[in-house]
Protein backbone atom coordinates (compact mmCIF):
# COMPACT_ATOMS: atom_id res chain seq x y z
CA UNK A 1 0.00 0.00 0.00
CA UNK A 2 1.13 3.09 -0.81
CA UNK A 3 2.06 6.15 2.18
CA UNK A 4 -0.63 7.86 3.90
CA UNK A 5 -1.58 11.16 2.35
CA UNK A 6 -3.72 11.96 5.83
CA UNK A 7 -2.37 15.52 5.34
CA UNK A 8 -3.82 16.12 1.58
CA UNK A 9 -6.87 15.11 2.10
CA UNK A 10 -8.45 18.04 3.25
CA UNK A 11 -6.70 20.17 0.53
CA UNK A 12 -8.24 17.25 -2.10
CA UNK A 13 -11.37 18.15 -0.57
CA UNK A 14 -10.83 21.73 -1.18
CA UNK A 15 -9.90 20.97 -4.82
CA UNK A 16 -6.81 22.65 -4.38
CA UNK A 17 -4.13 19.81 -5.34
CA UNK A 18 -2.26 19.64 -8.62
CA UNK A 19 -3.13 16.83 -10.67
CA UNK A 20 -0.49 14.69 -9.95
CA UNK A 21 -1.11 14.90 -6.36
CA UNK A 22 -4.97 14.70 -6.98
CA UNK A 23 -3.61 11.42 -8.55
CA UNK A 24 -1.56 10.05 -6.19
CA UNK A 25 -4.48 10.64 -3.19
CA UNK A 26 -7.09 8.84 -5.53
CA UNK A 27 -4.96 5.68 -5.85
CA UNK A 28 -3.94 6.00 -2.17
CA UNK A 29 -7.83 6.30 -0.92
CA UNK A 30 -8.78 3.01 -2.98
CA UNK A 31 -6.92 0.72 -1.36
CA UNK A 32 -7.16 2.31 2.13
CA UNK A 33 -10.09 2.14 4.31
CA UNK A 34 -9.10 4.85 7.13
CA UNK A 35 -8.34 7.23 4.36
CA UNK A 36 -11.26 6.91 2.35
CA UNK A 37 -13.10 7.79 5.47
CA UNK A 38 -11.35 10.40 6.37
CA UNK A 39 -11.83 12.03 2.69
CA UNK A 40 -15.00 11.00 2.95
CA UNK A 41 -15.13 13.62 6.44
CA UNK A 42 -13.71 16.20 4.56
CA UNK A 43 -16.22 16.22 1.61
CA UNK A 44 -18.79 16.57 4.54
CA UNK A 45 -17.17 19.86 5.86
CA UNK A 46 -16.58 21.02 2.23
CA UNK A 47 -19.90 20.82 1.46
CA UNK A 48 -21.04 22.06 4.56
CA UNK A 49 -18.60 25.36 4.07
CA UNK A 50 -20.57 25.35 0.66
CA UNK A 51 -23.98 25.48 1.94
CA UNK A 52 -23.56 28.30 4.28
CA UNK A 53 -26.09 30.84 4.64
CA UNK A 54 -25.47 34.12 2.12
CA UNK A 55 -25.98 37.11 4.02
CA UNK A 56 -26.51 39.92 2.36
CA UNK A 57 -26.68 43.79 3.29
CA UNK A 58 -29.64 45.54 4.18
CA UNK A 59 -31.24 47.84 1.83
CA UNK A 60 -31.19 50.19 4.80
CA UNK A 61 -26.76 50.02 4.92
CA UNK A 62 -27.19 50.27 0.70
CA UNK A 63 -29.42 53.19 0.86
CA UNK A 64 -27.19 54.47 3.58
CA UNK A 65 -24.03 53.92 2.03
CA UNK A 66 -25.37 55.45 -1.07
CA UNK A 67 -26.38 58.56 1.03
CA UNK A 68 -23.30 58.87 2.17
CA UNK A 69 -20.97 58.44 -0.83
CA UNK A 70 -23.09 61.21 -2.42
CA UNK A 71 -22.72 63.57 0.53
CA UNK A 72 -19.27 63.21 -0.35
CA UNK A 73 -19.01 63.61 -4.32
CA UNK A 74 -21.04 66.65 -3.49
CA UNK A 75 -18.54 68.12 -0.77
CA UNK A 76 -15.99 67.31 -3.20
CA UNK A 77 -17.20 69.13 -6.21
CA UNK A 78 -17.71 72.28 -4.08
CA UNK A 79 -14.18 72.26 -2.32
CA UNK A 80 -13.15 71.77 -6.23
CA UNK A 81 -15.03 74.68 -7.30
CA UNK A 82 -13.83 76.69 -4.96
CA UNK A 83 -10.32 75.87 -5.25
CA UNK A 84 -10.97 76.76 -8.85
CA UNK A 85 -12.80 80.20 -8.19
CA UNK A 86 -10.39 81.48 -5.50
CA UNK A 87 -7.62 80.35 -8.46
CA UNK A 88 -9.00 82.54 -11.06
CA UNK A 89 -10.02 85.34 -8.55
CA UNK A 90 -5.99 85.64 -7.72
CA UNK A 91 -5.06 85.71 -11.23
CA UNK A 92 -7.83 88.43 -11.86
CA UNK A 93 -6.54 90.95 -9.07
CA UNK A 94 -2.34 89.76 -10.35
CA UNK A 95 -3.74 90.91 -13.72
CA UNK A 96 -5.67 94.14 -12.18
CA UNK A 97 -2.54 95.29 -9.88
CA UNK A 98 -0.95 95.13 -13.24
CA UNK A 99 -2.82 96.97 -15.47
CA UNK A 100 -3.58 99.42 -13.30
CA UNK A 101 -0.17 100.28 -12.58
CA UNK A 102 0.07 100.89 -16.67
CA UNK A 103 -3.47 102.92 -16.41
CA UNK A 104 -2.25 105.02 -13.38
CA UNK A 105 1.39 105.63 -14.70
CA UNK A 106 -0.55 107.25 -17.98
CA UNK A 107 -3.10 109.32 -16.16
CA UNK A 108 -0.58 110.57 -13.38
CA UNK A 109 2.91 110.58 -15.92
CA UNK A 110 1.60 111.36 -19.95
CA UNK A 111 -1.65 112.65 -19.51
CA UNK A 112 -1.77 115.17 -16.86
CA UNK A 113 1.21 116.80 -18.41
CA UNK A 114 -0.47 116.38 -21.66
CA UNK A 115 -3.94 118.16 -19.87
CA UNK A 116 -1.23 120.62 -18.06
CA UNK A 117 -2.96 119.02 -14.75
CA UNK A 118 -0.65 117.33 -12.27
CA UNK A 119 -2.46 114.96 -10.50
CA UNK A 120 0.30 114.19 -7.95
CA UNK A 121 2.30 110.76 -8.00
CA UNK A 122 1.91 107.73 -9.62
CA UNK A 123 3.17 105.52 -6.73
CA UNK A 124 0.66 107.70 -4.28
CA UNK A 125 -1.86 106.69 -6.54
CA UNK A 126 -1.44 103.11 -7.48
CA UNK A 127 -0.46 102.82 -3.34
CA UNK A 128 -4.25 104.26 -2.96
CA UNK A 129 -5.69 101.56 -5.60
CA UNK A 130 -3.80 98.50 -3.54
CA UNK A 131 -4.90 99.86 -0.18
CA UNK A 132 -8.77 100.06 -1.43
CA UNK A 133 -8.32 96.85 -3.56
CA UNK A 134 -6.97 94.52 -0.49
CA UNK A 135 -9.78 96.35 2.04
CA UNK A 136 -12.34 95.23 -0.77
CA UNK A 137 -11.14 91.88 -1.16
CA UNK A 138 -10.89 91.49 3.01
CA UNK A 139 -14.17 92.71 3.51
CA UNK A 140 -15.56 90.56 0.83
CA UNK A 141 -13.58 87.34 2.65
CA UNK A 142 -15.08 88.00 6.08
CA UNK A 143 -18.41 87.79 4.28
CA UNK A 144 -18.20 84.89 2.32
CA UNK A 145 -16.74 83.06 5.35
CA UNK A 146 -19.38 84.41 7.89
CA UNK A 147 -22.18 82.65 4.99
CA UNK A 148 -20.41 79.48 4.96
CA UNK A 149 -20.08 78.61 8.42
CA UNK A 150 -23.82 79.62 8.36
CA UNK A 151 -24.24 76.95 6.53
CA UNK A 152 -22.11 74.83 8.37
CA UNK A 153 -20.35 73.84 5.25
CA UNK A 154 -16.65 73.87 4.89
CA UNK A 155 -14.65 75.22 1.89
CA UNK B 1 -17.04 48.04 -23.02
CA UNK B 2 -17.22 46.35 -18.92
CA UNK B 3 -19.65 47.87 -16.95
CA UNK B 4 -17.57 48.04 -14.10
CA UNK B 5 -15.01 50.17 -15.58
CA UNK B 6 -18.03 52.16 -17.85
CA UNK B 7 -19.62 52.73 -14.03
CA UNK B 8 -15.44 53.50 -12.54
CA UNK B 9 -15.16 55.96 -15.64
CA UNK B 10 -18.47 58.13 -14.60
CA UNK B 11 -17.91 58.23 -11.13
CA UNK B 12 -14.48 59.23 -11.60
CA UNK B 13 -16.49 62.30 -13.15
CA UNK B 14 -18.76 62.86 -10.47
CA UNK B 15 -21.60 61.28 -11.43
CA UNK B 16 -22.93 59.31 -8.80
CA UNK B 17 -25.65 57.62 -10.14
CA UNK B 18 -22.82 55.42 -11.18
CA UNK B 19 -21.94 54.41 -8.03
CA UNK B 20 -25.69 52.10 -7.94
CA UNK B 21 -24.80 49.98 -10.58
CA UNK B 22 -20.83 49.22 -9.36
CA UNK B 23 -22.61 48.53 -5.77
CA UNK B 24 -25.70 46.21 -7.10
CA UNK B 25 -22.92 44.34 -8.89
CA UNK B 26 -20.94 43.38 -6.11
CA UNK B 27 -22.91 44.50 -2.56
CA UNK B 28 -24.22 41.25 -1.70
CA UNK B 29 -20.10 39.24 -2.35
CA UNK B 30 -18.39 42.41 -0.34
CA UNK B 31 -20.75 42.34 2.08
CA UNK B 32 -20.39 38.24 2.90
CA UNK B 33 -16.34 38.58 2.41
CA UNK B 34 -17.02 41.20 5.04
CA UNK B 35 -18.95 39.73 7.57
CA UNK B 36 -17.07 36.74 7.44
CA UNK B 37 -13.57 38.21 7.57
CA UNK B 38 -14.54 40.45 10.82
CA UNK B 39 -17.40 38.13 11.93
CA UNK B 40 -19.32 40.75 13.50
CA UNK B 41 -22.16 42.12 11.58
CA UNK B 42 -22.44 45.67 12.90
CA UNK B 43 -18.32 45.62 12.23
CA UNK B 44 -19.17 44.35 8.43
CA UNK B 45 -21.86 47.22 8.11
CA UNK B 46 -18.72 49.76 9.36
CA UNK B 47 -16.16 48.46 6.84
CA UNK B 48 -19.04 48.08 4.01
CA UNK B 49 -19.63 51.91 4.15
CA UNK B 50 -16.77 53.20 4.78
CA UNK B 51 -15.36 50.91 1.56
CA UNK B 52 -17.32 52.28 -0.62
CA UNK B 53 -16.71 56.09 0.47
CA UNK B 54 -13.13 55.56 -0.09
CA UNK B 55 -14.00 53.75 -3.71
CA UNK B 56 -15.63 57.22 -4.23
CA UNK B 57 -12.75 59.29 -2.56
CA UNK B 58 -9.82 57.13 -4.58
CA UNK B 59 -11.45 56.19 -7.66
CA UNK B 60 -9.08 58.60 -9.74
CA UNK B 61 -6.61 55.61 -8.27
CA UNK B 62 -7.87 52.67 -10.07
CA UNK B 63 -6.20 51.48 -12.80
CA UNK B 64 -9.61 51.13 -15.66
CA UNK B 65 -7.07 48.96 -17.56
CA UNK B 66 -8.01 46.06 -14.37
CA UNK B 67 -10.74 44.25 -13.57
CA UNK B 68 -12.90 46.73 -10.58
CA UNK B 69 -13.34 44.19 -8.50
CA UNK B 70 -10.03 42.93 -6.79
CA UNK B 71 -9.48 46.75 -5.96
CA UNK B 72 -12.74 47.33 -4.75
CA UNK B 73 -11.52 44.01 -2.57
CA UNK B 74 -8.09 45.28 -2.09
CA UNK B 75 -9.67 48.34 -0.09
CA UNK B 76 -12.45 46.69 1.69
CA UNK B 77 -9.86 43.76 2.85
CA UNK B 78 -7.57 46.75 3.93
CA UNK B 79 -9.93 48.15 6.20
CA UNK B 80 -11.41 45.55 7.57
CA UNK B 81 -7.61 44.37 8.41
CA UNK B 82 -7.34 48.14 10.47
CA UNK B 83 -10.31 47.45 12.09
CA UNK B 84 -9.38 44.47 13.60
CA UNK B 85 -6.24 45.35 14.31
CA UNK B 86 -7.05 48.12 16.40
CA UNK B 87 -9.54 45.68 17.99
CA UNK B 88 -7.74 43.28 18.80
CA UNK B 89 -3.80 43.17 20.66
CA UNK B 90 -3.37 39.34 19.24
CA UNK B 91 -2.15 38.70 15.12
CA UNK B 92 -5.13 38.25 13.46
CA UNK B 93 -3.87 34.62 12.79
CA UNK B 94 -4.95 34.07 16.24
CA UNK B 95 -7.83 31.83 17.17
CA UNK B 96 -10.47 33.43 19.23
CA UNK B 97 -12.04 32.03 22.55
CA UNK B 98 -15.30 30.40 21.62
CA UNK B 99 -17.55 33.21 21.16
CA UNK B 100 -20.35 33.54 23.71
CA UNK B 101 -23.88 32.41 22.04
CA UNK B 102 -24.89 35.22 20.88
CA UNK B 103 -28.49 36.94 21.51
CA UNK B 104 -31.57 36.07 19.86
CA UNK B 105 -31.76 39.32 18.60
CA UNK B 106 -29.04 38.98 16.39
CA UNK B 107 -30.56 38.54 12.73
CA UNK B 108 -27.35 37.01 11.22
CA UNK B 109 -27.47 34.26 14.08
CA UNK B 110 -31.70 33.49 13.71
CA UNK B 111 -30.89 33.22 10.49
CA UNK B 112 -28.28 30.71 10.82
CA UNK B 113 -30.25 28.93 13.17
CA UNK B 114 -32.85 28.07 11.01
CA UNK B 115 -30.00 26.37 8.77
CA UNK B 116 -28.95 22.81 9.02
CA UNK B 117 -25.12 24.27 8.91
CA UNK B 118 -25.50 26.59 11.98
CA UNK B 119 -22.88 24.45 12.95
CA UNK B 120 -20.74 24.76 10.66
CA UNK B 121 -21.44 28.16 10.53
CA UNK B 122 -20.45 28.98 14.38
CA UNK B 123 -17.32 27.17 14.23
CA UNK B 124 -16.31 29.38 11.31
CA UNK B 125 -17.36 32.34 13.58
CA UNK B 126 -14.54 30.36 16.17
CA UNK B 127 -11.74 30.75 13.81
CA UNK B 128 -9.21 33.54 13.35
CA UNK B 129 -10.19 36.13 10.67
CA UNK B 130 -7.27 35.71 8.34
CA UNK B 131 -8.59 31.48 8.67
CA UNK B 132 -12.56 32.52 7.74
CA UNK B 133 -11.26 34.72 5.11
CA UNK B 134 -9.28 32.02 3.32
CA UNK B 135 -12.18 29.59 3.63
CA UNK B 136 -14.68 32.28 2.57
CA UNK B 137 -12.61 33.08 -0.75
CA UNK B 138 -12.34 29.14 -1.62
CA UNK B 139 -15.75 28.44 -0.59
CA UNK B 140 -18.29 31.20 -1.48
CA UNK B 141 -16.22 33.10 -3.90
CA UNK B 142 -15.49 29.81 -5.43
CA UNK B 143 -11.55 31.17 -6.20
CA UNK B 144 -9.08 28.63 -7.78
CA UNK B 145 -5.74 28.43 -5.75
CA UNK B 146 -4.09 30.90 -7.56
CA UNK B 147 -6.57 33.46 -7.92
CA UNK B 148 -6.87 32.75 -3.51
CA UNK B 149 -3.13 33.63 -3.57
CA UNK B 150 -3.45 36.72 -5.65
CA UNK B 151 -5.72 38.09 -3.85
CA UNK B 152 -4.58 37.68 -0.44
CA UNK B 153 -1.30 38.80 -2.15
CA UNK B 154 1.02 35.69 -0.88
CA UNK B 155 3.03 32.88 -3.01
CA UNK B 156 0.82 30.06 -3.99
CA UNK B 157 2.12 27.62 -0.96
CA UNK B 158 1.35 29.92 1.50
CA UNK B 159 -2.02 30.14 0.09
CA UNK B 160 -2.21 26.54 0.25
CA UNK B 161 -0.78 25.85 3.83
CA UNK B 162 -3.06 29.12 4.64
CA UNK B 163 -5.96 26.78 3.02
CA UNK B 164 -4.92 23.90 5.25
CA UNK B 165 -4.59 25.64 8.18
CA UNK B 166 -8.25 26.89 8.27
CA UNK B 167 -9.32 23.71 7.03
CA UNK B 168 -7.84 21.27 9.84
CA UNK B 169 -8.71 24.39 12.62
CA UNK B 170 -12.30 23.91 11.39
CA UNK B 171 -12.29 20.77 11.37
CA UNK B 172 -11.13 20.68 14.91
CA UNK B 173 -14.02 23.14 15.81
CA UNK B 174 -16.38 21.15 14.35
CA UNK B 175 -15.31 18.10 16.32
CA UNK B 176 -15.08 20.34 20.01
CA UNK B 177 -18.78 20.49 19.63
CA UNK B 178 -19.64 17.21 18.19
CA UNK B 179 -18.86 13.66 16.87
CA UNK B 180 -18.07 14.03 13.42
CA UNK B 181 -20.91 11.64 12.37
CA UNK B 182 -23.21 15.04 13.46
CA UNK B 183 -22.19 17.50 11.09
CA UNK B 184 -22.70 15.70 8.30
Amino acid sequence: MSPHVTELLALAAAGALDAGESERVAAHVRECAACAARADEWGHVVLGLGRLPQPRPSQALVARTLEAVEALIAERAERDWSRAALGFLVALAWTLAIVAWLVIDLVAGELALRLARPVGPTAAWYGAYLVAGWLTAGAAAVLLGRRVQEEGRTV
Amino acid sequence: MDPDREDAARLRRGDTSALAGLMSRHQARLFRYLLRLVGDESLAEDTFQQAWLQVAERIGRYDASRPFAPWLFTVARNLALDHLRRQRSESLDDVDEPAAPRSASDPLERALARQQTARMAAALTELAPLDREVLSLRFEEELLLPELAAKLGVPLPTAKARLYRALTRLRERLLATAAAGDWR
